[in-house]
């Protein structure tokens, strides 16, 4: 865009630049401080994983300092032993299985009744149902926490009756934290998109006697199933990666263990330190979060996308 | 489609935000060329001197600033963070393995071997004063520094925790209950303040060395190095002993199980919810600014007994300045880490700012601890710790995995509290994940 930047290629009429690729220089200038970044901050970061993940610690005596030497997968064996992993991820699991439906069903309805033409007020509440997305997630969970809280809660006569904290309800607990921090950010996705559908469309539903249940069923929903689909794949990926509300209710709950979520667990682990096994149980994560998308997607695509 | 493949491309770009948070921690191993054995070395340098030591104690600033008045050639800069295992030591390791430690740190003695392991303390044992000054501590904190090592020392302790029993002695009056000098008292005790609706105190279960402190005065032993192999002992008879006696307590809802440190936890003795806390010295700090609204009614005792009229006490915490392998002036550090531990200047100023109770006898003698408390009603606290420190058994020694046993001790309460098996079971589980994390570490296990 900038003047420098294009003046270059604009003053070089070399006609036989034309036949190799044109512009050289400016994709050049354009790509090369991105492709910078991203090794350094991507593609180093997980070279550096995947490589310590084949290390293994070698030591004389009890004492002895510690090498990283080459060992093959073994780090892969404990990952697959290991039952607090795979029991982490059941859970994050179970928790995505109720928590993304329930949190993209209730963005969509939201989004729906934004879109509506009968609905007054759509800025206010807009910002309303965005403003929680703007709540840091853990000073949203520390909030929340306290809200839970059998003896320092304002709810008080709640709390007491029903242990939100304890060991068989901590997980939906912390679902509604989750669901109320996203729930707008994904509605203004979802929102945004149902804009985006073009007037004439509407105007040849109208036509053909449709209400406005029925645009939104037929027309709205069906058209802003990519949409859909996009923050369902984010959300996935959210929920294995859940790190923030588990850490602080860690602080609240005594039901919350320093491996209740797999990136927990990672965080624990390298905190032993035990770094090669950390690695291992990240690229592991990392892979399960892969398949789990491209599963998603792969299932969606036909659906949504005819 | 087109939506589909920026969502992949998207997907896919977040998906590697887990491996970059574990892999940002670096590769470089250990810090400078000095081998933590390397302890020849100790020579004063050239010029001026910059420390920098990272610490949790309250008020260390000003203690250092005395320091710093009186050495312009070696100034020490103080970053402060939070307790040792909230953070602090993950802080340390990384900053080890990325090369960039500080000079000094605050190191516990349950961590001192961890920290060992890794190659992360600086053998000082060759610096000037260093040897000399062992007769000046209690001779297990200064065992504790060296690691069982001849001629080596890793840190210069700094405070130690003898345990006692924090009691609210209003509540315990006013209802008629004796204060219980034994554990079988305590039981009963337990019983009857259950039946005024208070409970007579609260297990956390996260506080795994406050229950280590508890098996420690059972003489019990978690660990034990004879320089070839470490042998764990996490279930050991004493260990499975003290766990029993809670698990007990807890299922008959005799003690409330708070996660400990939390405002629900303060808010527990603030309000007159726990009665009682057996804890540590410094603990007298905790309970003043966690329940401030009971001051004047707490009194201190001994910590109840296994056998009636023993004089066995546990400790918890307690804590050292240890010199970092990387450091480029082992000298100047542990001249400092020497005056900070054992300058009547210096343990003065760490005992008004922060309560600790001294490692060393003389440092225990100090006219601060002599005086009464006022929140504690006056009473001359610091002589029941006194007299409990000569009761802390000797040859404790802790484990070169403490952040792991924790968590996975921790882990396991947890689950027991819930209903989950016991706390005995626990014990069993973290012994065998405990021998596990030794080997896959490479660290000799005793069979």
């Amino acid at each position: 865009m900038t003047p420098t930047a294009v003046a270059p290629t604009v003053a070089s009429p070399a006609p036989r630049a034309r036949t190799r690729v044109p512009h050289k220089r400016a994709i050049a200038f354009f790509v090369v401080p991105f492709g910078v970044l991203f090794a350094l901050f991507y593609l180093l970061p997980i070279g550096t994983a995947v490589w310590r993940s084949t290390q293994v610690v070698e030591r004389e005596g009890t004492f002895g300092p510690p090498r990283e030497v080459f060992g093959g997968l073994t780090q892969y064996r404990e990952v697959l032993a290991n039952d607090a992993f795979w029991s982490s991820i059941g859970r994050v699991l179970l928790f995505g299985v109720v928590q993304v439906p329930v949190m993209l069903g209730l963005a969509l309805v939201l989004a729906l009744l934004l879109d509506s033409p009968l609905v007054r007020g759509r800025r206010f509440f807009r910002l309303a149902f965005f403003a929680p997305y703007a709540v840091p997630g853990v000073v949203a969970a520390i909030m929340w926490g306290f809200l839970y809280s059998p003896n320092l809660s304002p709810f008080r006569d709640v709390t007491q009756a029903v242990d939100l904290l304890s060991a068989d309800l901590v997980l939906w607990s912390m679902a509604n934290v989750v669901t109320w921090v996203f729930v707008g950010y994904n509605m203004l996705i979802i929102y945004s998109s149902l804009l985006a559908i073009p007037a004439e469309v509407y105007e040849a539903a109208r036509l053909d006697g449709a209400s406005q249940l029925r645009i939104a069923w037929s027309i709205k929903i069906p058209l802003a199933m990519p949409a859909i689909i996009l923050t369902a794949v984010f959300s996935i990926i959210g929920t294995l990666q859940l790190l923030a509300e588990p850490l602080v209710f860690r602080t609240f709950s005594t039901a919350v263990t320093s491996t209740y979520t797999p990136n927990l667990l990672v965080y624990t682990t390298a905190s032993v330190p035990n770094q090669p096994l950390a690695a291992a149980f990240s690229v592991v994560l990392a892979l399960a979060t892969c398949v789990l998308s491209f599963t998603f997607l792969r299932l969606t695509q036909r659906r949504a996308f005819q | 489609m087109r939506i589909t493949r920026r969502a992949v491309s998207v997907a896919s770009l977040a998906l590697l935000s887990p491996l970059a948070l574990a892999a940002c921690s670096g590769d470089a191993d250990g810090g400078g060329a000095a081998g933590g054995g390397d302890a020849a070395a100790c020579e004063p340098s050239d010029g001026e001197v910059t420390l920098q030591f990272t610490s949790w104690v309250p008020g260390i600033e000003d203690v250092v600033a005395i320091w710093n008045e009186q050495n312009p050639d070696v100034q020490v800069e103080v970053q402060t963070g939070p307790n040792g295992n909230s953070g602090t030591y993950q802080n340390f390791f990384n900053q080890l393995e990325a090369g960039n430690a500080p000079d000094l740190g605050q190191i516990e003695f349950d961590a001192l071997p961890n920290f060992r392991v890794q190659d992360g303390l600086q053998d000082i044992g060759a610096c000037e004063g260093v040897q000399e000054a062992a007769d000046q501590f209690v001779d297990w904190t200064w065992s504790q520094a060296t690691l069982g090592e001849e001629g080596s020392v890793y840190a210069i302790p700094q405070d130690s925790g003898p345990m006692a029993m924090f009691y609210r002695e209003d509540l315990f009056t006013e209802a008629g209950i004796e204060i219980p000098t034994t554990w079988e008292e305590f039981a009963t005790a337990a019983e009857q303040v259950r039946e005024q609706g208070g409970y007579i105190t609260n297990f956390s279960v996260a506080d795994i060395n406050q229950f280590a402190g508890l098996v420690w005065q059972a003489d019990g032993s978690w660990f034990a190095n004879d320089g070839d192999a470490w042998e764990v002992g996490l279930d050991s008879a004493e260990s499975v002993e003290v766990a029993d006696y809670w698990q007990d307590l807890i299922e008959r809802d005799l003690v409330s199980t708070l996660p400990g440190w939390t405002s629900e936890w303060d808010n527990a003795y603030n309000t007159g919810q726990a009665w009682t806390w057996v804890s540590a010295v410094w603990g007298a700090n905790s309970i003043m600014t966690g329940a401030p609204d009971t001051a004047g009614s707490w009194r201190v005792a001994p910590m109840p007994q296994w056998e009636a009229g023993g004089g066995a006490a546990g400790n918890w915490g307690g804590s050292t300045t240890a010199v970092f392998n990387g450091t480029e002036h082992p000298y100047e550090a542990a001249q400092f880490a020497l005056w900070l531990n054992t300058s009547d200047e210096a343990l003065d100023a760490l005992i008004e700012a922060a309560n600790l109770y001294p490692a060393t006898i003389e440092g225990q003698q100090r006219p601060a601890l002599a005086e009464g408390v006022e929140f504690y009603g006056g009473q001359e606290i610091y002589e029941v710790f006194g007299e409990a420190g000569p009761g802390v058994p000797a040859g404790w020694t802790w484990g070169p995995t403490m952040t792991q046993v924790y968590n996975d001790l921790s882990d396991g309460f947890s689950g027991a509290i819930s209903g989950d098996g016991s706390l005995g079971d626990a014990l069993g589980d973290a012994q065998e994940s405990t021998v596990a994390a030794l080997e896959s570490q490479s660290i000799p296990v005793a069979e």
